[in-house]
């Protein structure tokens, strides 16, 4: 669904990686992991289609695919009402008009803060309108940039079913976390970015103690 | 493409007038800029009709600056521009629907000088209103194209704000002329030339809706 | 070799040029009967105005260039060759004005080619302003390319608006084409080339500098501390 031909990034004249390639095809959730500073964001953004990488290439091999890209910020507009935020992205993004906004709201909690603005929402909850937002979109490849900070064991709960979800409907999802304790059994695949190039890439189960606690450390 | 263009149009009006300052210090800043000039005139002196119409033109080309300034600065407060950008269409409609609310702001906006411009700078409509009209409609289009392209310019706060002045005044110059022109007229100025300098703003318009169309994507970006 | 050869040859032939230049002005074109020496001006005016509009020709095929292959070398290439326009711009302004005030007792006359020249300064002027802002260097790159292409755009618009506004004047420069004597056509065409050769110069050089910078940071930031390179404009 996804795929990355020999990427590299610099920022200025400093490198942060190269010659990365990759695919990454449906129904699968992919751990990627690395240093602070190893560019896990930016090759997320580059999958995303948002940078542009210094050389190579990113190309989806799906024609067209919805992209639901979270990160730390929240998309929100924080004087327009949770609903009118909804509703923007709704209409922005042609969604057909079946869709209802309030049951979103619902999934992930936000029905008595419907007609509140978002400026006045707590950053947990301006990820979760974030959250609603990405679910309106039924996403082919779901690209989760440390999804959990911020949020709520509940709303993290939510999130997990989410990505689960997604597998099951054959959605691409590439997660960035720290928190491999609690991600990397939902894992099919591992990633990791170190030293500006992939140190590890395929299964979970091989994924050894060491380098574990190399990339945790 | 146009639904998303209606979208972000509908997003910027309601965000601009309906919350937060809205156009209170595009509009403060034209009207002070008519009252400064109308420090000129001595007593009993009226300022002619070009350079009333030049006053009126200048204070909409200030206003359209913080206009286009203020409508790109909504998607920085929560990067809502990354947002913009994943949305599978052509991004042209965030230029188009940026654009299109800059124009519905300005003509609201010159809805307040141009009275004030006769008021306070001792005018009269006494010449034919419906040129004016007409250059009035094509000045703000092409204001708005071109404004709408180099507002993305201000991403991410580091070109600041002033920038925008200086770079989009001197490229406005051939519609500010066309606009003066023929507004003068509608003052009471010299009549003539009218035709030509609808023309220039028409293409002027055309030059800079296809560039907007153009460039916009590659301004427009996830770039930090 | 080429590439070694020519900005060593560039400036020879363009300084020797203009130097030869002066002969022809002072000796061999006539002195114009009505307004004396101060008329060998336009042999200086001319080729700065045309190799200014040359320059930000230079910049918009740059920035087309960038914009489509985004490739650093065609940045530069703007950059000095925006330097060099604002430069022979406003040389061409000050100029005009010594003319001006010589030929028709004023500093400055609101004629559509001047005008233009002044409003073009202004935009490069502010195109240079942008160019020295602290930005992160690809998105400057990218943004001046964007306002390179709109910049040149606007220059016939600004020339056939200045020429409406004064209709009511006579276009001063006009007559001026046709009047010349054959002798003063031949020294102003050979101060023109003369120029030329001098603007590509000039032009060669501060890419060469640009070149050498651009070098000169990545091996810093290759070699030095990594955050080093990362703040230089």
């Amino acid at each position: 669904m996804l795929e990355l031909d020999c990427v590299s990034r610099f920022y200025g004249h400093n490198l942060v990686f190269k010659d990365i390639s990759c695919a990454f095809a449906g129904g699968g959730i992919t751990l990627l992991l690395g240093h602070n500073g190893a560019g896990k964001s930016t090759l997320l953004r580059i999958m995303a289609g948002l940078t542009r990488p210094s050389s190579g290439t990113a190309r989806f091999t799906a024609p067209s695919p919805k992209i639901g890209y979270l990160a730390h910020s929240t998309f929100i507009y924080p004087a327009l009402t949770a609903l009118e935020n909804l509703r923007f992205w709704h209409q922005a993004h042609c969604l057909d008009k079946s869709h209802d906004l309030f049951k979103a709201l619902e999934r992930v909690n936000l029905t008595a803060r419907a007609h509140d603005r978002a400026g006045t929402f707590s950053r947990g909850m301006a990820q979760r309108l974030n959250l609603a937002r990405i679910l309106l979109l039924e996403p082919d490849i779901l690209l989760l940039d440390e999804p959990g900070a911020g949020l709520d064991t509940a709303s993290q709960a939510l999130l997990r079913k989410e990505m689960l979800d997604a597998r099951i409907r054959g959605a691409c999802i590439i997660l960035v976390s720290h928190n491999i304790a609690h991600d990397a059994p939902l894992a099919d695949r591992i990633l990791l970015l170190e030293k500006g190039g992939l140190a590890y890439d395929g299964s979970p189960a091989f994924f050894s103690a060491p380098e574990v606690q190399a990339c945790c450390a | 493409m146009l639904r998303m263009t209606l979208a972000v149009f509908r997003k910027d009006m309601t965000l601009t007038l309906l919350r937060g300052n809205g156009l209170a210090q595009a509009l403060l800043l034209g009207l002070l800029l008519v009252f400064v000039f109308s420090l000129s005139q001595g007593i009993g002196e009226n300022l002619s009709p070009r350079n009333a119409a030049a006053v009126f033109w200048l204070s909409s080309a200030f206003c359209q600056v913080l206009i286009f300034n203020q409508l790109y600065a909504l998607e920085e407060v929560n990067n809502s521009r990354l947002g913009l950008l994943l949305v599978p269409q052509p991004l042209q409609a965030v230029w188009l629907g940026k654009a299109l609310a800059g124009f519905v702001l300005l003509l609201l906006a010159q809805c307040v000088f141009a009275p004030a411009t006769i008021v306070f700078l001792g005018q009269s409509l006494s010449g034919h209103p419906g040129p004016a009209a007409s250059i009035l409609l094509l000045t703000d289009a092409g204001m708005c194209a071109l404004g709408s392209l180099l507002g993305a310019l201000a991403q991410s706060q580091t070109a600041r704000e002033s920038l925008l002045g200086v770079v989009l005044f001197p490229l406005l110059t051939p519609l500010l002329l066309a606009g003066t022109g023929v507004c003068a007229q509608a003052l009471g100025g010299a009549s003539g030339e009218a035709d030509a300098w609808i023309g220039v703003a028409a293409a002027f318009d055309a030059i800079f809706l296809a560039a907007g169309l153009l460039l916009f994507s590659f301004l427009y970006t996830g770039d930090e | 070799m080429p590439k070694s050869f020519l900005p060593l040859v560039l400036p020879l032939l363009g300084g020797t040029a203009l130097a030869g230049c002066q002969w022809l002005i002072y000796v061999y074109a006539p002195t114009e009967a009505s307004m004396g020496l101060i008329q060998k001006i336009f042999y200086l005016h001319l080729p700065l105005a045309w190799w200014a509009l040359v320059s930000f020709f230079l910049v918009f095929l740059g920035s087309v260039v960038y914009l489509f292959r985004r490739s650093p070398g065609a940045d530069r290439l703007c950059a000095a060759a925006a330097e060099t326009g604002v430069l022979l711009s406003g040389l061409a302004l000050v100029t005009g004005m010594l003319w001006a005030r010589k030929s028709w007792g004023v500093w400055w006359t609101w004629d559509p080619r001047l005008t233009t020249t002044l409003v073009m300064w202004f935009i490069y002027a502010g195109y240079l302003i942008l160019r020295g802002l602290n930005m992160p260097p690809q998105r400057k790159s990218l943004v001046c390319a964007v306002l390179g292409v709109v910049a040149f755009l606007d220059v016939p618009l600004v020339f056939v608006s200045a020429r409406i506004w004064r209709s009511i004047h006579p276009a001063v420069f006009g007559a001026q084409g046709g009047g010349l004597e054959p002798e003063m056509r031949l020294a102003a065409m050979a101060c023109v080339i003369a120029l030329g050769f001098f603007w590509a110069a000039l032009i060669g050089l501060r890419k060469g500098q640009l070149d050498l910078r651009a070098r000169m940071d990545t091996l810093w930031a290759g070699n030095g501390p990594s955050a080093a390179g990362r703040n230089r404009p």
